[in-house]
């Protein structure tokens, strides 16, 4: 045969063509009883959402649970990301956790014990646009699967060196 | 040749088309604009008011056989015969499941997840992309599975990919461009796509999964023990041989590229699902008769061959009977088939820029797809052909001729022109690899993008419009090096 070919896959570029989220599933855990939990369900502070209702408004009012992020901030989040998949789910005698699942198959939890809603929305955010691989430093930050354009240093091209 | 009308073959998707209603469309399909929080509460509605209107319309027109619609409540459960309400439909009983009812596609959170993660347009319906996640191997009928989506799909994924390749490297040999088509769509990147998409494979198909999973029966892995044997499964014989479609197919003449490109898929690979040719036909096969003179010859063979026995697709009514495939296998089908869909669903121009996005973007060095045996003789038989004049090697630099690691930069030469330059430890390799990489660079030549239009972009729907581009003709090469 004058010719063969070799086979091989074509290697992603997310981002390039479409833009997959890496960040496919988040778990939101809270505690009834737990006083740790008063962020994610509770909370002190009591805010005024411009789109509800004078009955809605009178009913929180009355409740003590007034602006807590399962029931204020996440409908908005979950807008917001419609390519996660959320599930909220009570994990009764801990602290509150969010858990993100990855399209690498690695998970990262955040505990979000004592935190107020703005907090636990900061940290669902970081979980968002995380990618799931392990924290390290990056040495190389520039990385390309083309090679360099004006070509790497050969000492058998170019201008001769003589002494 | 009149143009095949895709939108008339998908009726079998859409509701029999009804003055009354609203929407003069599918009533899965929705505005493009539709917010998505209101996209499953439209979706139920139009749902609700199609199977109304198809309670009536079940004697006057025979539709083929979509997802069950009414054999089931809202949870997913079969209704009892009796309780059915309309006389026509209670003699039937409602034909079993084997996958998630498509009345839970609009509760999975998975499901509208991937939905969203792809950015596929609202005019596909949940349910259908739930439809895509089901393969064969879990449900064998074709009205259930994604199995006629997969037929499409693939057609119009090879196509698009083809005319890339053909029209951007228009001297690829054959065998490049098989492996080309491989890199981009084949069984193996399909099945990496999936896994990047985050979709997930079930352990096992049944009615109680998440309509959001791939849903195959999984074969068993090669390095499983077999029943009673001390050998692995990979190890034993295997008892399912490919037929080649070919004649005279049992005198094993080569599979050339000639042959490959008229036979063959569009890998170059062998199709799957023929028979071999020492094959026994099912019972009942409409068999074309052969030649009058030797009939008593062809009995005694048929009666004779031991082969198995094959049995029609058609046939498969549970997946007790399906074929066990892989995860690959299942994933490519899904890719494919989720294509089709949305040709179907959302015209052409949705399929092509699904293909841009996720099969283009992703990044292929062709020039590490080649493997040359000779590639001396083939240069000099392309400069013959050419009218160039005889490729001479010549050295550009060394050093270290002595020692133990010498370097030798050697130049192809024709004329004044060097054609390629390859570096080598020996001089007969840094020969050798001159003329490869200018074997390479002849066969790697791109047009300017100026020159470069599809033919996609000028037929069909997707070249209808102010977007429409004037057709140029595209380079076609001489043809490949005879040697």
């Amino acid at each position: 045969m004058p010719l063969q070919a070799l086979r091989t896959v074509a290697k992603p570029q997310n981002g390039v063509g479409a833009f997959i989220l890496q960040c496919k599933r988040l778990d939101f855990h809270y505690c009834d009883w737990a006083g740790s939990s008063r962020g994610m369900k509770y909370a002190a502070k009591h805010r005024q959402p411009p789109h509800l209702s004078m009955q809605t408004l009178y009913l929180l009012i009355s409740s003590r649970s007034t602006s807590s992020f399962l029931k204020h901030n996440l409908s908005a989040f979950a807008a917001a990301n419609p390519s996660i998949e959320i599930s909220v789910s009570p994990r009764p005698g801990k602290h509150p956790v969010i858990r993100g699942s990855y399209v690498n198959g690695r998970e990262k939890a955040i505990c979000v014990r004592n935190l107020e809603p703005t907090e636990v929305v900061k940290k669902a955010e970081i979980l968002k646009s995380a990618n799931g691989e392990k924290l390290r430093i990056e040495r190389k930050v520039v990385k390309s699967l083309n090679e360099s354009v004006r070509g790497v240093w050969s000492p058998f091209h170019g201008r001769e060196y003589r002494i | 040749m009149k143009r095949i009308r895709l939108d008339r073959w998908a009726t079998q998707l859409q509701p029999p088309r009804n003055p009354r209603l609203h929407l003069q469309r599918c009533p899965f399909s929705s505005e493009t604009r539709a917010p998505r929080r209101e996209l499953q509460q439209r979706q139920d509605q139009i749902q609700h008011q199609w199977q109304h209107q198809r309670r009536h319309a079940t004697t006057r027109r025979k539709l083929s056989s979509t997802a069950e619609v009414l054999g089931e409540d809202a949870s997913g459960a079969p209704i009892p015969p009796g309780t059915l309400q309309d006389g026509e439909l209670a003699a039937s009983p409602p034909p079993p499941l084997y996958a998630p009812s498509h009345r839970r596609a609009a509760q999975s959170a998975k499901l509208s997840a991937l939905h969203a993660r792809l950015s596929l347009p609202s005019k596909l319906p949940l349910q259908t992309l739930a439809r895509c996640l089901i393969d064969p191997s879990a449900d064998p009928r074709t009205g259930y599975n994604n199995a006629p989506f997969a037929v499409l799909g693939q057609d119009l994924l090879g196509y698009y990919t083809s005319e890339y390749l053909m029209c951007h490297y228009p001297r690829l040999p054959m065998p490049v461009l098989f492996a080309a088509q491989y890199a981009y769509v084949g069984n193996a990147t399909l099945g990496a796509m999936r896994a990047e998409w985050g979709v997930e494979v079930v352990a096992a198909p049944g009615m109680e999964v998440d309509p959001g999973l791939l849903q195959l029966k999984r074969t068993v892995p090669g390095n499983a023990m077999m029943d009673g044997e001390t050998r692995q499964l990979k190890e034993m014989p295997q008892a399912k041989r490919l037929g080649s479609g070919r004649r005279n197919e049992e005198h094993g003449y080569r599979r050339g590229m000639s042959s490959r490109i008229v036979f063959d898929d569009q890998f170059g690979d062998l199709q799957s699902g023929l028979p071999p040719a020492d094959a026994r036909p099912y019972p009942g096969a409409a068999i074309s008769s052969p030649a009058e003179d030797s009939v008593e010859a062809g009995s005694e063979q048929q009666q004779d061959a031991l082969g198995p026995v094959t049995t029609p697709p058609s046939q498969l009514q549970t997946p007790e009977e399906t074929h066990a495939i892989t995860v690959e296998a299942g994933s490519a089908s899904f890719i494919r088939a989720l294509t089709g869909a949305l040709y179907l669903h959302a015209g052409s121009a949705a399929s092509k820029s699904f293909h841009r996005d996720h099969v283009l973007s992703r990044q292929l060095p062709l020039h590490t797809l080649f493997h040359f045996t000779h590639p001396t003789r083939d240069l000099s038989r392309l400069c013959d052909r050419e009218g160039f004049e005889p490729p001479v090697a010549r050295l550009i630099s060394e050093t270290g001729r002595l020692s133990r690691t010498p370097v030798f930069v050697v130049g192809v030469y024709s004329g004044d022109d060097k054609l390629g330059e390859g570096a080598g430890s020996s001089l007969n390799e840094g020969r050798v690899r001159a003329a490869a990489a200018a074997l390479r660079s002849w066969y790697l030549y791109s047009p300017p993008d100026t020159d470069v239009v599809l033919p996609s972009e000028v037929e069909g729907a997707a070249g209808t419009g102010r977007a429409k581009k004037q057709w140029k003709p595209q380079m076609v090469d001489y043809g490949e090096i005879v040697t």
